[in-house]
């Protein structure tokens, strides 16, 4: 497929951006990553909570993504192909960082059971009256208040859409982790927004 | 069934995680359990909400600025990849280069003794013929050869 003029990538699909990108086209695949940057740093963002190593991370998959171009065959969506990058660079950082790190109150706290006598169950919807953007701002603050175990399953189970068996894979831990902890990060997360919800009314 | 087990049950269910069987067991302990109903739906609307309303960030440097940085390393990654053949050229150089070393070595130790042993084959020959004085003619044409012995 010939690659059109410059003038033409804002109009054109990402498929064939991508074809173009595959056949060298490096202003094709400017324009996919103009046309989807702030997902994928969003996504490593999420998972990271630091912007420069989101920045770097979310930078280092574009120039993964741009060597493995020639293997994105086009099963996913290209988004769904990117972020599935982004997220295993973030994975293999936060390994690294953990083995300097000891493990989170959060993640002790589950382990003696804490979670079960602290936290009610969600018998309503704590949003109801938020504004989109209000909500989304407020699920990152919840998101960040969590443990960098708990969030990446969050991550990878609701934004990626894994199954438990994938995620178990990916992070290195059984399924019955990967249940328990969702479990649990649920239920912070509900807590977490009906907290910001009472003091925003307050 | 504990009640840990169970809500872990409940949520596999809400995701979608369960065999038909298992998902049929739990629908109907909804169907007669309202606070199972209750957790149900809880974990769903959290999920919901979750999934459709993921945080909406954006990159904190100019389009052109994170684009430059990304052809930088680009242009790098892809002249550490033009570098590797030779680099792999060189590597199989460092591997020829001592055996065809060595190789010359062995030659030349090998031409050395035997010249060595021509040569004392030639003193051995010459100092017998000294010490004896014995003189060898042979005639091909005739087919006769002559020792003369002092």
């Amino acid at each position: 497929m010939p690659a059109p003029l410059k003038y033409d990538y804002p109009s054109a699909s990402d498929e064939e951006l991508v074809k173009w990108s595959q056949c060298g086209a490096t202003e094709a695949f400017e324009q996919l990553i103009f046309r989807h940057r702030d997902k994928i740093f969003a996504r490593a963002m999420i998972m990271m909570r630091n912007e420069d190593q989101a920045l770097e991370l979310s930078q280092e998959a574009w120039v993964k993504a741009w060597q493995r171009l020639v293997q994105f065959q086009g099963d996913s969506s290209y988004t769904t192909w990117m972020t599935r990058i982004v997220i295993n660079l973030c994975l293999d950082q936060l390994r690294r960082q953990k083995r300097v790190r000891v493990e989170s109150i959060d993640e002790l706290e589950e382990e003696s059971g804490g979670v079960e006598r602290l936290m009610p169950i969600i018998d309503s919807n704590p949003t109801v009256g938020m504004e989109q953007v209000e909500l989304r701002r407020h699920i990152d603050e919840a998101l960040g208040q969590m443990s960098e175990a708990h969030r990446t399953v969050v991550v990878l189970h609701e934004f990626e859409g894994l199954e438990y068996k994938e995620i178990a894979k990916r992070v290195g831990i059984s399924m019955g982790t990967v249940m328990s902890r969702l479990f649990y990060a649920r239920r912070r997360l509900a807590t977490l927004l009906v907290g910001i919800k009472r003091e925003r009314s307050e | 069934m504990k009640t840990s087990d169970l809500k872990l049950e409940l949520q596999a269910y809400v995701d979608g995680e369960l065999s038909p069987d298992r998902r049929a067991g739990v629908e109907s302990l909804i169907a007669g359990d309202s606070q199972a109903r209750e957790w149900v739906e809880g974990l769903r609307q959290i999920s919901l909400l979750v999934r459709t309303n993921e945080p909406d960030l954006k990159v904190p440097s100019s389009r052109e600025f994170y684009w430059s940085q990304i052809k930088r390393q680009m242009d790098q990654a892809q002249a550490s990849k033009e570098i590797r053949p030779a680099s792999a050229a060189l590597n199989w150089f460092r591997w020829v280069v001592p055996a065809v070393g060595v190789a010359a070595v062995v030659v030349v130790v090998v031409s050395i003794r035997s010249d060595r042993q021509e040569t004392l084959l030639a003193s051995n020959f010459d100092s017998m013929q000294t010490d004896s004085s014995a003189v060898v003619f042979r005639s091909e044409s005739d087919g006769v050869t002559i020792h003369w012995i002092d």
